[in-house]
């Protein structure tokens, strides 16, 4: 194994630092809050949005469509040691040049972090493709203090049955039902909603048609079909992977309510009774404003909130062929049943 | 790069029974860490599929006997929006893989890097825009 040269990556280094510093201070200015905002003020791209009326569907609706990324260096919380819910500009710049050249870092050969692909040379760090920017120093806005609410004991209490009810079920790689949902090519992890920034390929494609909003996830091609007519939500006991979704207009606000998950994704832990409002606000051409509350009494000890930015970005969105030809789970279970086999080897050669 | 990070984040993901990782498998699980390789040869297929490509490369053994090894890679979609192509690599090109190869011993690895003939990393360039900028490859 070769690792990248030092001069290779303080070349990377200039390059990075450059790029950055051109496009965090247009950001800076376009953002910019008027005044230092606090967790209840709205936020600076919300406050930017007043002036701004989105072109209008056929049938009226603000029109949210095009391809979308929610890719961010923003944290969802707040680190330890940030006490301002609002960077300055310079100070924005400085934290996603220091988060951008830790992805762009080499792992060292030999260990397993290593056992991967270079997700530079396949363009997949995050400076390296369009995305959303802001001053905040966390996602969340609301506790005032960034940072997701006290787990309950109940929400405790589960983590830990979940936890031994897949001790219970073997090793993860012992049969495919124990694999990872997205390993499996179900549900990405986390999928939502809310839409949470997947990391690398954090593309969402917004479709408008007569009484409905649908939206696409490029990773593991989830789909969630809104219908915005006013109809009511099923019955509780019919669930699903993303819950079940109704929106309505709120001017020019889309705000949709999801509930009826079935719980085998859980967000962060949370119940199969959480309940996720997201509001979806067109705030300049190349920007949405996305907020969504999570409200889950039985896991959290209060509702949260969260502003993630979304930035117009280039389709299509290209498809998740997520079982890679069928070689994925099969590489990975020959793995498993490799490793076991060495195991027994070194087990009967030392008795 | 950034392997490190992944690895932290999906171990505290679990720990805290976050659902969210940044992979959508394991690639340690797949991929022997005690079998490093260096392969070199022509690629024969790029499988361009997302969210990890698949490159069938012919290796020549000692005997001048080719072997077709298939090297997993990275998600092709963002190349794709940065203009590459099947036709930026061709069939036929010359690649030096350096990679981990499967547990099971079989002609499979995962490509930590791909390297042309010429020393150049694939998909890696110098021009502004990130920390790497992909340039075609001629």
């Amino acid at each position: 194994m070769r690792l990248r040269s030092r001069s290779f990556l303080r070349g990377t280094t200039v390059a990075l630092a450059l790029t950055l510093g051109a496009t965090i201070s247009l950001a800076g200015q376009a953002q910019a809050p008027a005044k230092p905002a606090t967790a209840k003020a709205a936020p600076a791209s919300a406050a930017a949005g007043k002036a701004y009326k989105a072109p209008r569907t056929p049938d009226g609706q603000p029109d949210l469509q095009g391809f979308w990324t929610n890719s961010t260096y923003v944290p969802l919380e707040r680190p330890n040691g940030v006490t301002k819910e609002i960077y300055t500009p310079d100070e924005a710049e400085a934290a996603i040049k220091a988060a951008a050249l830790r992805e762009a870092e080499q792992t060292e050969p030999g260990t397993t972090a290593d056992v991967h692909y270079d997700f530079s040379q396949f363009g997949l760090d995050r400076s390296q493709s369009t995305f959303a920017k802001n001053l905040r120093t966390s996602l969340i806005v609301d506790p005032p203090d960034g940072k997701i609410p006290p787990v309950t004991a109940e929400g405790q209490k589960r983590a830990q049955e979940r936890a031994a009810a897949r001790k219970a079920a073997g090793g993860q790689y012992d049969a495919v039902e124990n694999m990872p949902i997205g390993s499996r090519c179900i549900i990405m992890g986390g999928a939502g909603p809310p839409l949470q920034n997947a990391g690398y390929n954090a593309n969402y494609q917004i479709v408008q048609g007569a009484g409905y909003v649908m939206i696409l996830t490029e990773m593991i091609h989830d789909v969630r079909i809104i219908p915005v007519d006013g109809r009511p939500q099923p019955p509780s006991q019919v669930r699903q992977w993303v819950g079940l979704s109704r929106g309505r207009w709120e001017g020019e606000t889309l705000v949709v309510e999801t509930t009826n998950f079935n719980g085998k994704n859980a967000f962060r832990g949370a119940s199969e009774n959480l309940k996720v409002t997201e509001r979806f606000t067109r705030t300049a051409d190349d920007t949405i404003s996305y907020r969504f509350t999570v409200e889950d009494p039985a896991t959290w000890a209060r509702p949260w909130t969260a502003e993630a930015p979304m930035a117009k970005t280039d389709g299509p969105i290209f498809e998740f062929a997520c079982h890679e030809s069928n070689y994925g789970i099969a590489n990975i279970l020959a793995g498993a049943r490799a490793d076991e086999k060495k195991a027994a080897e070194q087990k009967k050669g030392s008795n | 790069m950034r392997m490190k990070l992944a690895i932290a984040v999906a171990v505290v993901a679990v720990l805290l029974g976050v659902t969210q990782v940044r992979a959508h498998h394991a690639f340690a699980a797949e991929f022997d860490v005690n079998k490093p390789l260096n392969l070199k040869g022509t690629l024969i297929k790029w499988e361009m599929v997302n969210p990890h490509s698949w490159f069938h490369i012919g290796v020549k053994d000692k005997d001048g006997k080719v072997h077709t090894w298939m090297v997993e890679g990275g998600s092709p979609n963002q190349l794709i929006r940065m203009g590459v192509t099947k036709n930026t690599v061709p069939v036929g090109t010359e690649l030096v893989v350096e990679g981990y190869q499967a547990k099971d011993g079989t002609e499979k690895a995962v490509g930590r890097n791909f390297v042309l003939a010429d020393g150049k990393r694939l998909f890696l360039g110098g021009s502004a825009g990130g920390p790497t900028d992909p340039v075609k490859v001629k």
